[in-house]
């Protein structure tokens, strides 16, 4: 098999992993959930009920919630820092949680009530959001097809991994090249012609002062050219260089980046004119 | 001080500064491979022939080894192919490292800037000019260089565009490869090249009219006008043909590639380079097609380096010199610091 099947297999595997584990935690968190509520249904919970009973049915409600939405999350289909929000958001529920368990209900007063409280709702917020942005995002596509194929699918697709992997190629080439040692087996057994050391070849010699590298080095640091009150053109410019230096850009690619370079141009432009030529 | 020096297929030029001049260094890169015996030695050393001896065989190296090969009958060997390291030249490598160090001669103090040209990536071959950019700057450095690599199309704009703000299209035809760089301000927006040349063309013609490829290549050099107007059996009109052929190849590609990017709305001048543009006629026919073809750049004027065999070198040197300046002056800044 060759590496690039391999690697997909891999990334099959993987996705398919998340997906049932995701499964695995939606469904449980529906369980917690169910069974807390049908706790303060058959207890009767009210405001005045026992701390324990309350503890106990707020643990398995917030406990629920938070699990019913990580595991959708993780059923679904990322974009990049998906799988970082959703560990985030998580976390911050489950961490509220866990404050609200050391310090119920001897503890639990104002202002730490609005600081648990709040770090819970943020983290399920996000957990919300996230899954909000990734099904819409879905729509956009109009794909609305079975989660984990897609999400496979979609997050490498054949062009990025041979992206990749040209990249980590190119990489490796630049990193070994650059430390080339010549050992030159025949260097010692080279004898040279009697001209090859005494002219370096045939010249040829033009008047020119050479004005042009003052003229780029000026070119390349603007910063130089306008020296008071430049810091917003010093910065428009590098922008621009910074956008431009990226190369010969994708067509695809060039349409996200096309808005900030006519943004950047057109204040770079109102700041400086280009000499043109007749 | 800093040098430039310009890697071609068919000669490699190092450019210094001397005074109120550029002082340009040239070598033919080729080689070719005689028998040794003391009679060759002694003749070619009183012939002044380029030569080095190895395992006895006689290498003889630039111009001379094209003299040696229509005397013996034989085709002088080529360390480079379309731009870079010749793939089946087991030889090129040495014998190219042979020419940058006569070429260039020793640093005149350690660490030297040497701004060296190499080709773009080309978009029709399935070439990588990226393990002949890097072989360059190893043999460079050993040498005790200080090396930093341009493309060879930016080298033109460096040299022949300055009075834009070095915005425009630099082009360099060369023997191998056509070498194409949009810039803008200095900064390449779009670099990469076209694997036809003169070589191609002197194919081309030879395959046609079945005169041989050296004979092509001396007929197109010594003076030729682009143009339709032939006499029966000469190279000419087939070489109008070709050259017609070619600039319609290379301008398609430009535009092919600046589909692709999104350019500044400027107007780009247009500087044409390389030993190729050299014949009377090619800037007019040039211009001619370029303005046909409707780029998706607005095109201002268009015109032809003052020394196209030189232009790559000289934008080189104009690099390195930019570099060296910017240090010295970095270093000066620190030295009022302290
Ligand atoms: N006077 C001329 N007319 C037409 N072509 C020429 C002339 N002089 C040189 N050439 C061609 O220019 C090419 C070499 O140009 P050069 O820029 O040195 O190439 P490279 O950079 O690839 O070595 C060769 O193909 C050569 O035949
Ligand atoms: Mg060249």
């Amino acid at each position: 098999m060759d590496s690039n099947v391999i690697a997909q297999h891999r990334i099959l595997k993987h996705g398919s992993l998340i997906y049932y584990a995701g499964s695995a935690i939606f469904a449980s968190g529906i369980a917690l959930f169910a069974v807390g509520t049908a706790f303060i249904m058959m207890q009767k919970i009210h405001y005045g009920s026992e701390p324990e009973k309350i503890f106990l049915s707020s643990i398995f409600i917030g406990v629920g919630a938070t699990m019913i939405l990580t595991g959708m999350n993780m059923m679904m289909r990322q974009t990049r820092y998906g799988y970082h929000l959703i560990g985030a958001g998580t976390f911050a529920s489950l961490f509220a949680l866990l404050v609200f368990t050391y310090n119920y209900p001897q503890k639990w007063y104002y202002p730490l009530i609005n600081y648990v409280l709040a770090l819970y709702v943020v983290g399920l917020l996000v957990l919300v959001g996230n899954a909000f942005a990734n099904v819409v995002l879905w729509m956009i596509e109009g794909k609305p097809d079975t989660v984990m194929r897609r999400e496979v699918q979609r997050i490498y697709t054949d062009e990025e991994i041979e992206r990749d992997i040209e990249d980590a190629t190119r990489k490796s080439i630049e990193l070994s090249a650059s430390e080339l040692i010549f050992k030159e087996p025949y260097a010692k057994d080279v004898k040279y012609g009697k001209i090859f050391h005494e002219k370096r070849g045939t010249t040829t010699r033009i008047k020119d002062n050479l004005d042009e590298v003052t003229s780029l080095v000026k070119t390349v640091n603007p910063g130089e050219r306008i020296k008071s009150g430049s810091a917003e053109i010093e910065g428009a410019s590098k922008n621009l260089l910074d956008i431009l230096r990226v190369g010969s850009v994708k067509k695809s690619k060039s349409r996200e980046i096309k808005d900030k370079i006519v943004d950047t141009m057109e204040r770079f432009y109102s700041l400086i004119t280009v000499k043109r030529g007749g | 001080m800093a040098k430039g020096i310009d890697i071609g297929t068919m000669n490699i030029i190092c450019s210094e500064k001397e005074d109120g001049d550029i002082v340009f260094t040239q070598e033919r890169n080729a080689f070719l491979e005689l028998e040794s015996s003391d009679l060759t030695k002694t003749m070619m050393d009183s012939a002044q022939v380029l030569y080095i001896e190895r395992d006895n065989v006689v290498y003889v190296l630039g111009e001379d080894a094209f003299k040696f090969a229509t005397i013996f009958g034989k085709t002088a060997r080529r360390p480079m192919k379309s731009g870079i390291i010749s793939p089946n030249e087991k030889d090129a490598i040495p014998t190219i490292k042979l020419i940058l160090e006569r070429v260039l001669g020793e640093p005149r103090y350690r660490n030297e800037v040497l701004c060296i040209s190499s080709p773009a990536d080309p978009i029709d071959t399935n070439m990588n000019a990226l393990y002949h950019k890097k072989m360059m700057e190893a043999l460079a450095r050993k040498m005790n260089y200080k090396t930093h690599v341009i493309d060879e199309g930016l080298g033109v704009v460096y040299s022949e565009l300055s009075e834009y703000n070095f915005t425009g299209l630099g082009i360099s035809i060369g023997a191998g490869l056509t070498n194409v760089t949009l810039a803008y301000l200095a900064t390449p927006v779009m670099s990469f090249s076209i694997g036809r040349g003169g070589d191609w063309i002197d194919e081309q013609v030879s395959i046609t009219t079945g005169l041989s490829r050296e004979y092509v290549c001396s007929e197109k050099e010594r003076g030729f006008k682009i143009g339709l107007e032939v006499e029966y059996g000469s190279a000419y009109g087939a070489l109008s043909i070709y050259y017609d052929a070619l600039m319609t190849y290379i301008i398609k590609n430009i535009n092919r590639k600046l589909s692709e990017i999104t350019p500044p709305k400027v107007e780009f001048p247009v500087a044409l380079a390389g030993g190729s543009s050299l014949p009377e006629g090619f800037l007019e026919m040039f211009e001619r097609k370029l303005r046909e073809a409707k780029l998706q750049i607005n095109i201002s004027n268009i015109k032809r380096a003052k020394d196209p065999m030189y232009s790559v070198s000289k934008g080189c040197l104009i690099a390195a010199r930019a570099q060296e300046g910017e240090e010295i002056g970095h270093e000066e800044v620190t030295e009022e610091i302290v």
